[in-house]
């Protein structure tokens, strides 16, 4: 029973890594109609740049906002300079996600050619451990879990009652419509691209803290589980992914805990498998009917 | 031709052999079914860990290896029997990945399908022996033959082309025949084929599992030559390489797609064998793995339809005149 709880705590740290790289994926596919695979490796990237800055001895803290700001940025000129241009040439949806796949290969061996195929761990203190019943967290764990907080109550507020946010909304369901409304949908898609950047630089950071270790391919792994909370979640809808995060989070956790420390990657795939085998469209599903993702 | 280049060229053709294999098979679902097949690599893996499998006899405390299912069979049924198993996993895996799904969305789930067998592979240590993988494969009829070093090898180049002719005329006749069609009219259209009566998802799956079948095989002549075969071998950017070779070569034109094994993953990837072995171990390879998204990048910029782009065929109307190459080939056949 002890050993369920302790696991719960665990995933809700997970859960909240994953809720902030998951919002982030859902974004870029809701404002965009883009299934951006190079997130993880984007990930990878702030995590390697979370490395160097902690080496040189910046507090962690410090490198958290600076790998969100890597990560606003690294997105967004991504998008500007290298997506949107395909989409204007008339590559359609199959040929983006060639697109997206060759930048996350580019990146993630380019990190490789450049650090190696070793491990490398973060140089910071975890702090002392809080003790809530069975459940034990770090400083640098609570930290992580107070910022996805904060991250998510941001998100909301911004889509919810903002200007922008509205912008961002009205340009998801419909870029011509919004244009013609006199939204500029150029500047909210870049918009859109760094903040979706900057949520990804957090994750990425706060999953190299999470790990012991870690090498240029762990966001690429992370990725599975992204995948399957926004796709639980319905793609396209940053509440669905919140909700999909928590649920991956805690379930692979527990399932790491109580049965092996290997089927933490399984469940969030059988979890995938089951949502598009049930309802492909995922829960809250009216992004993804819309754009006809799943029927 | 010295023995060194003798055995540098047969290994090179017998690599060719699987490739054109492999992009025929990734052909059949994607170039001509439409399917976003991002986990062929693991099809080829399964037929190749099959082969392995039943090549190398049971498996037993004392040996060093762990995995299930060993047996001694003879040469070409470790063979038929992975074609079996690929095709089997591809049923599989098509009754979860070709529902209606985008073709982006489906591209996304097959790559997550990818990348969590050869997760499996490398936790489950005692299934296909981990991440070590399976090694020490016996060579087919090596003892029975007598041959030497050399000329097994090139015994093998033979067997390896033979296993193309038959994979070839098999996938010429799937495409040039009325079943090819309706895939192809499901592909470009799926409303307007499901509105002519034509089960959409029907054949998409036979097309998806011939594929199965067909990566199956090309893993069990790969395995039966090399001898090994790991999770390192069968990660998801193998399956990009046969994607960029078929973008190069032409989506669903065999010639093209054979064509484009032979550019990207034989032509390109070999090219920097020779270059001085610079930085540490593994330096070259991945910047040969850049060097392949920025061919892919350019190719969809640049040439979307590949070098070689598929026949547009021409059908005439009922009552019209055919005209040009398509009356020609009428008269022929009236004849």
């Amino acid at each position: 029973m002890s050993l369920l709880v302790a696991s719960i705590g665990f995933g809700l740290v997970t859960a909240s890594i994953l809720a902030v790289a998951a919002v982030g994926f859902t974004l870029q596919f809701g404002v965009t109609n883009i299934l951006n695979l190079a997130f993880g490796d984007v990930m990878t990237a702030s995590a390697f740049v979370a490395y160097i800055a902690t080496s040189n001895g910046v507090n962690i803290w410090l490198a958290v906002a600076l790998c969100a700001l890597f990560g606003a940025a690294f997105s967004a000129l991504l998008n500007r300079f290298l997506y949107t241009p395909f989409v204007r040439h008339g590559t359609k949806l199959f040929g983006m996600i060639v697109v997206t796949i060759a930048v996350s290969l580019i990146i993630q061996n380019a990190l490789q050619a450049i650090y190696g195929a070793s491990f490398f761990s973060l140089k910071f203190s975890a702090g002392s451990s809080y003790h809530i019943g069975s459940m034990v967290f770090t400083t640098s764990q609570v930290g992580i879990m107070a910022i996805a907080v904060v991250a998510m109550l941001g998100v909301y507020s911004l889509l919810k009652f903002s200007k922008l946010g509205k912008a961002m909304r009205a340009t998801a369901s419909d870029p011509v419509l919004a244009r013609s409304c006199g939204i500029a949908t150029d500047r909210v898609i870049d918009v859109a691209w760094l903040l979706s950047g900057a949520l990804c630089g957090i994750a990425g950071v706060a999953l190299a803290m999470n790990v012991t270790s870690f090498t240029s391919t762990t966001g690429g792994t992370f990725l599975i589980a992204i995948v399957a909370a926004a796709v639980l979640g319905g793609v396209g809808q940053a509440y669905g992914a919140m909700l999909g995060a928590l649920t991956i989070g805690i379930c692979s956790e527990v399932a790491a805990g109580v049965i092996a420390p290997s089927y933490k990657q399984v469940v969030a795939f059988v979890v995938l498998v089951l949502v598009l085998l049930i309802r492909p469209q995922g829960i809250l599903s009216e992004v993804a009917d819309q754009k006809e993702v799943a029927a | 031709m010295s023995v060194a280049w003798q055995f540098y060229f047969s290994t090179l053709l017998i690599y060719l052999a699987v490739n054109v294999m492999a992009v025929w098979g990734l052909n059949l679902q994607f170039g001509v079914a439409g399917i976003s097949s991002f986990a062929f690599i693991v099809f080829q893996a399964a037929g190749a860990y099959t082969a392995g499998v039943l090549t190398l006899g049971p498996s037993t405390n004392a040996s060093f290896q762990q995995y299930v299912g060993g047996a001694n069979l003879p040469f070409p049924l470790p063979v038929i029997a992975a074609g079996l198993v690929g095709g089997l996993l591809a049923g599989l895996v098509g009754l979860v990945g070709i529902r209606r799904l985008r073709t982006d969305y489906q591209a996304m789930v097959m790559l997550v399908i990818s990348l969590t067998a050869t997760y499996l592979a490398d936790n489950q240590t005692n299934v296909v022996n981990g991440p070590a993988g399976l090694s020490l494969v016996p060579k087919p009829l090596e003892g029975g033959l007598g041959l030497s070093t050399i000329s097994y090898q090139w015994f093998y180049v033979g067997l390896a082309a033979a296993f193309c002719v038959i994979i070839y005329w098999f996938v010429r006749r799937y495409t040039n025949s009325p079943l090819g069609r309706a895939t192809r009219a499901v592909r470009d259209n799926e409303q307007a084929a499901a509105a002519l009566g034509k089960n959409v998802f029907g054949l998409r799956m036979i097309a998806f599992v011939a594929g199965g079948v067909i990566a199956g095989i090309s893993g069990a002549v790969f395995v039966e030559f090399i001898g090994a075969w790991s999770p390192g071998s069968w990660l998801y950017p193998e399956t990009f390489v046969l994607f960029t070779a078929i973008l190069v070569g032409g989506t669903g034109n065999n010639v093209g797609v054979a064509v484009g094994a032979l550019l990207v993953p034989i032509g390109f990837l070999e090219s920097t064998r020779f270059l001085p072995n610079i930085g540490y171990p593994g330096f070259v390879d991945a910047l040969q793995w850049i060097a392949v998204g920025v061919l892919a990048l350019i190719f969809l910029w640049f040439w979307p339809r590949g070098v070689i782009p598929e026949r547009k065929r021409r059908f005439p109307h009922p009552g019209e005149k055919p005209v040009g190459l398509a009356a020609l080939r009428l008269l022929r056949l009236r004849r």
